[in-house]
């Protein structure tokens, strides 16, 4: 009885702080985000007016918001797509892409994987200043400088609405690739040796190693991968809010969910609006979520 | 004769390698190299920048400084504050993640290791979390902050502007991702060690604090670096909730002196500053790099 | 590893899915919250040495964008002479260059400072705030008799067109402190070192740009690609050279067809020229410093820009650049405003919060700045033109601001100006998007228009959005 007691007692004195903490820092402001939704509020008054579903059956013509999730969309597509193939490239490289006998990574590819990594360290605050400038339209542009030497051109990165989108996907996936690298490579070291080694004997060259084994084995990872790259996908603010111009331009071209919500709220004062805006990213993000639950439910490969 | 047999095949073994894999090794050692400039160029060229004048910042992109303006850190540093804005994040961070580990791994521990009425739904109820979008929270999480500001004694320390503030909003929402993954974590540990603790008379607590906690070493290690890489990059929060200044976190002087450089025009501060804020993080990064790297992927295949 | 944590991933994420818009009902009937006022103390007993009876152990709680004029003019100048009649009086004085993402929250919390230079990009929705009476009514202040002399009002020292702007629901809320004069700046000693002659008429406007493309000296033009504003700008005041000051007034009022008119399509046409032959390189994707530093460094001849612009570049101009600046050049004989029409507006807009802690000493610290002493110091510190009438007398002038003082001289009434820009904030960026476009030649002068149209009559049909006329 007085076990009981006390378990009772060492239960609720460990989720106490836990449990309120979240409650009040991270479930009240979302329940209250889904009533701000509709109101009109503009973020300076006490007393919003409730307006109903005012703010939903605007934001289905507002073209800008639509722009911002095509564009969240692509990067969805994308992003995983682009980085996850660059990383299991080089993890491949690095830890099964020896010469001659044996399995093991090219030399020096610890370095490598230590090298590669760098990028994921810097905040994403510090890569979108550092790529603002390395993306500088004139000869003082870390690449404009050279191709305008070599006569081309310059290009605009940020500032043609047609490249500046592949700007921002560039700069996401190379500050991604190291993870990956790292996350697959550790991967690649829980496959037993041994089975690179039987398909060698075997005969199989290093192009269908990859396919024949070392894919199959990591699909698991591949697909961890994928919704993580997936959710960062959904959730990319501060790249596009710093980097690029006019926080999302030009032109829109860059623009998605989060920059749009934060303009809403904190440049047109239109809080109500910018929540219900949140509400819809919050029913997209919950989609994906569900999406990729259900398209990865496959067999596991056991080793 | 031995020798010259030994060396005899090992160069047949090379020119048979070479053979085989010679291009397609030439070829990934390509692949690397690109790579490799690709993630270092950027940086190294920002370092570059960051010793350069004004005029040369301007001027040819690749050309070296005439001398090296060791000045442009001294602003970096005094005038748009980043070392106090460093500070700031240090501290920030430390307690946030302290804090984020102490609640998270309680709470995943007794929700992976006690049953009892309402666990799942507590459970669910934190991972729930992992799928919400933090924008959507961003304004009435400013006026939760705002309103504990009014608390009875605590509340000045605790309101905007605060670090303490900031550091439980950071709990808050890394509880998510920490008790996800934790719980997992502590579910994979065996019963048998902590059950003959509590025979001997050990208290819950104990056992927790002496028994399980250092069991689950390796899961708290690679979850602390995720949280503290997470924290440290913060933007989004501490934009919202500290609006002094002085209070500031290094992502926010950073976002900051973009801006400025559009108004004082000192882009060589502003290299200097990236400098600041990107060394550091190297620095540390390369020194821990195995804990690191193995810490993540853990946490990342759990 | 075990298959255990992965097996949860999927379960838990799909729960956590299920559950959380319930979690979210639950936890609804919380609202935001919203602090009673500070501490608005009622004024004390006014008097005429004291009239708004401002509380002179009050502290004050000033904030001052930090742009292209600093904010030295504020602790130099402004603050000590406040400080000369209340010296009990503590001043908190602070800087920012993002005014609303330090200030909004504190308006929403409702303890706001007590004056704040709103200006900037950053700065805040002045149509949210009036609209939420979070401005105190500055008509006192303009009924007050002056700092300098108790017989004048502070009305009669004031240029009328500060009124004007700074009137929101008919009530005065908004001080703007400098005359901002746009056109177009060059540097005098190149246009004479290379005889090059300031344009009157549109056709020598694109024959002296072709001359310094030529010449292989400079390129002709640019502006702030980064901030398309700045291009905007000549583009509106061209259309009312043509069209008249209507045109104008009828984009602001949201008019049926106000930005398809035929002078805005003539506007639009002229300047897509000009961005398709005579911009600087990569101007598109430079901001204003840099193309304000590249004119110093003699790269560009010309580029639209306001008064601040001499204070702004004051680090990097040489001391024999000389600034100038000229009024848009006629388009045709005909059109309907003639040469000199010059685009004014009161800028760097100070207000004074109605639920701050001590608004008297606002609207008093305003009245400090009104003084001939203090416009008169501030002209001369930050080289530009104040709105009070007369503070420029007998003071030394930089180049820029004398040639921006004699063309307003010489526009005497042909002066005019917009105001959607702060009334409507989406149309802004949707104008910033499409002349961006519309220079780089995305879009057709024609497009341009009708977009520009489209996104107007939205506004126009949108309730939530407060309307404004003029």
């Amino acid at each position: 009885m007085f076990n009981t007691y006390r378990r009772g007692l060492f239960i609720t004195a460990f989720l106490a702080a836990p449990v309120t903490l979240y409650l009040v820092y991270v479930i009240s402001p979302y329940a209250q985000a889904f009533y701000i939704a509709m109101t009109d509020w503009r973020g300076v008054t006490a007393t919003p007016n409730f307006v109903g579903l005012d703010n939903f059956v605007r934001l289905f013509s507002d073209g800008v918001f639509w722009k911002a999730v095509t564009h969240n969309a692509a990067l969805l597509v994308l992003l995983p797509l682009v980085t996850i193939v660059i990383a299991l490239f080089f993890a491949f490289l690095l830890n099964v892409g020896s010469e001659g006998r044996g399995v093991g990574g090219v030399a020096g590819s610890k370095f490598y994987r230590v090298l590669f990594f760098f990028p994921q360290v810097l905040a994403v605050t510090v890569v979108a200043v550092l790529f603002q400038q390395v993306f500088r339209p004139d000869g003082s542009g870390m690449l404009n400088g050279p191709l305008m030497a070599l006569g081309a051109r310059p290009v605009g990165f940020l500032s043609d609405p047609d490249v500046a989108f592949w700007s921002v996907l560039g700069v996401m996936v190379w500050q991604a690739v190291g993870f990956y690298v790292v996350l697959f490579s550790a991967g690649l070291a829980s496959i037993p040796r041994d089975m690179f080694e039987a398909a060698q004997i075997d005969g199989a060259g290093r192009v269908s190693l990859f396919f024949r084994i070392t894919l199959p084995l990591l699909w698991d990872t591949v697909q961890v991968a994928w919704v993580y790259l997936g959710i960062l996908a959904m959730d990319v603010f501060a790249i596009v809010w710093v980097m690029t111009d006019q926080h999302g331009g030009p032109d829109f071209s860059t623009t998605v969910m989060a920059t749009e919500i934060y303009r809403n709220a904190f440049q047109h004062f239109r809080f109500g609006y910018a929540s219900a805006l949140g509400v819809v990213m919050f029913f997209f993000t919950i989609g994906f979520a569900i999406l990729s639950l259900r398209l990865s439910r496959r067999e596991r490969i056991e080793y | 004769m031995t020798s010259w047999t030994v060396a005899n095949s090992r160069k047949l073994a090379r020119q048979e390698t070479r053979r085989r894999l010679g291009p397609m090794a030439m070829l990934s050692h390509l692949a690397l190299l690109l790579w490799t400039v690709l993630t270092l160029v950027p940086i190294l060229w920002t370092f570059l920048a960051s010793v350069k004048s004004e005029d040369e910042i301007f001027g040819d992109a690749w050309s070296l400084p005439a001398t090296l303006r060791w000045d442009n850190f001294a602003r970096a540093w005094e005038q748009a504050h980043i070392g106090q804005y460093m500070l700031n994040s240090v501290v920030v961070v430390t307690f946030s993640t302290f804090g984020t580990m102490l609640c998270g791994a309680m709470a995943a521990y007794v929700l992976a290791r006690y049953s009892f009425r309402g666990n799942r739904a507590v459970y669910l109820l934190f991972v729930s979390g992992l799928a919400f979008p933090v924008y959507l929270a961003l304004t009435p999480l400013f006026f939760v902050v705002q309103n504990m500001g009014n608390v009875p004694l605590v509340g000045p320390f605790i309101g905007l502007n605060t670090h303490a503030g900031l550091v439980l909003v950071y709990i808050a929402y890394s509880m998510p991702f920490t008790v996800f993954f934790l719980a997992a974590f502590f579910r994979t540990l065996p019963t048998a060690v902590g059950e003959a603790a509590m025979v001997d008379g050990a208290s819950h607590t104990r056992v927790f604090f002496q028994i399980m906690l250092p069991m689950a070493r390796p899961g708290l290690v690679s979850i602390t670096i995720f949280n503290i890489l997470g924290q440290w990059n913060q933007y989004q929060l501490p934009l919202v909730l500290l609006q002094e200044r002085d209070k500031w976190v290094l992502t926010q002087g950073i976002a900051d002196i973009s801006t400025a450089a559009g108004y004082d025009s000192d882009w060589a501060a502003l290299f200097a500053a990236l400098t600041l804020a990107i060394l550091p993080m190297l620095v540390v990064y390369t020194i821990f790099q195995r804990q690191i790297q193995s810490g993540l992927t853990m946490g990342a295949l759990k | 590893m075990t298959n255990t944590p992965h097996h949860i991933t999927r379960r838990a994420l799909l729960r956590a899915a299920a559950i959380a818009p319930v979690a979210g009902a639950l936890a609804a009937c919380a609202t935001p919250q919203s602090q009673a006022p500070a501490s608005s103390a009622a004024p004390l007993a006014t008097s005429a040495a004291n009239p708004f009876g401002v509380d002179a152990k009050k502290p004050l709680e000033v904030w001052i964008f930090d742009g292209g004029f600093g904010d030295a003019y504020a602790t130099d100048i402004h603050q000590p002479l406040f400080k000369t009649k209340y010296p009990d009086a503590a001043i908190k004085h602070n800087v920012t260059k993002e005014i609303t993402k330090v200030l909004q929250p504190r308006f929403a919390g409702g303890n706001p400072p007590d004056v704040i230079d709103n200006s900037g990009a950053n700065a805040m929705d002045l149509g949210a705030l009036a609209q939420d009476g979070q401005l105190q009514d500055l008509t006192p202040m303009l009924d007050a008799p002056s700092w300098d002399d108790p017989a004048v009002k502070v009305r009669d020292i004031l240029d009328p067109a500060v009124v004007e702007f700074g009137t929101y629901d008919g009530k005065f809320s908004v001080l703007g402190y400098v005359n901002y004069i746009h056109g177009i700046w060059y540097s005098q000693k190149v246009f004479r070192d290379n005889g090059w002659t300031v344009p009157t008429t549109w056709d020598e406007f694109l024959k002296l740009c072709e001359t310094i493309k030529k010449s292989g000296k400079m390129a002709p033009f640019t502006y702030a690609g980064k901030h398309p504003q700045y291009l905007y700008e000549p583009l509106l005041t061209m259309a009312a050279k043509i069209g008249g000051n209507e045109v104008l007034v009828n984009i602001d009022n949201l008019e049926d067809g106000a930005w398809s008119s035929e002078p805005m399509k003539t506007a639009a046409t002229a300047w897509a020229e000009v961005g398709a032959k005579y911009l600087m390189e990569g101007t598109a994707g430079l901001d204003h410093v840099q193309t304000q530093t590249a004119q110093n460094k003699y790269q560009v001849a010309m580029l639209p820009s306001g008064s601040w612009l001499e204070n702004e570049q004051k680090t990097t101009t040489p001391d024999d650049f000389e600034y100038g600046m000229f009024p848009i050049p006629d388009f045709t004989a005909s059109d309907k405003m003639p040469h000199g029409t010059l685009h004014t507006q009161p800028g760097e807009s100070f207000i004074v919060p109605s639920k701050g802690a001590n608004p008297q000493g606002g609207m008093e610290y305003l009245r400090a700045m009104l003084s001939k002493k203090a416009a008169g110091d501030f002209s001369e510190l930050v080289r530009t033109v104040s709105v009070v009438k007369g503070a420029g007398e007998g003071r030394e002038l930089s180049p820029g601001a004398k040639s921006a003082t004699a063309a307003i001289a010489a526009a005497g009434a042909n002066t005019v100006y917009y105001r959607w820009r702060t009334w409507y904030a989406q149309l802004h960026d949707e104008a910033v998007a499409a002349t961006g476009q519309l220079m780089s030649g995305g879009v057709t002068p024609e497009e341009y228009v009708q977009r520009l149209q489209k996104k107007a009559d939205e506004i126009k049909n949108d309730s939530s959005i407060k309307k404004y006329k003029r």
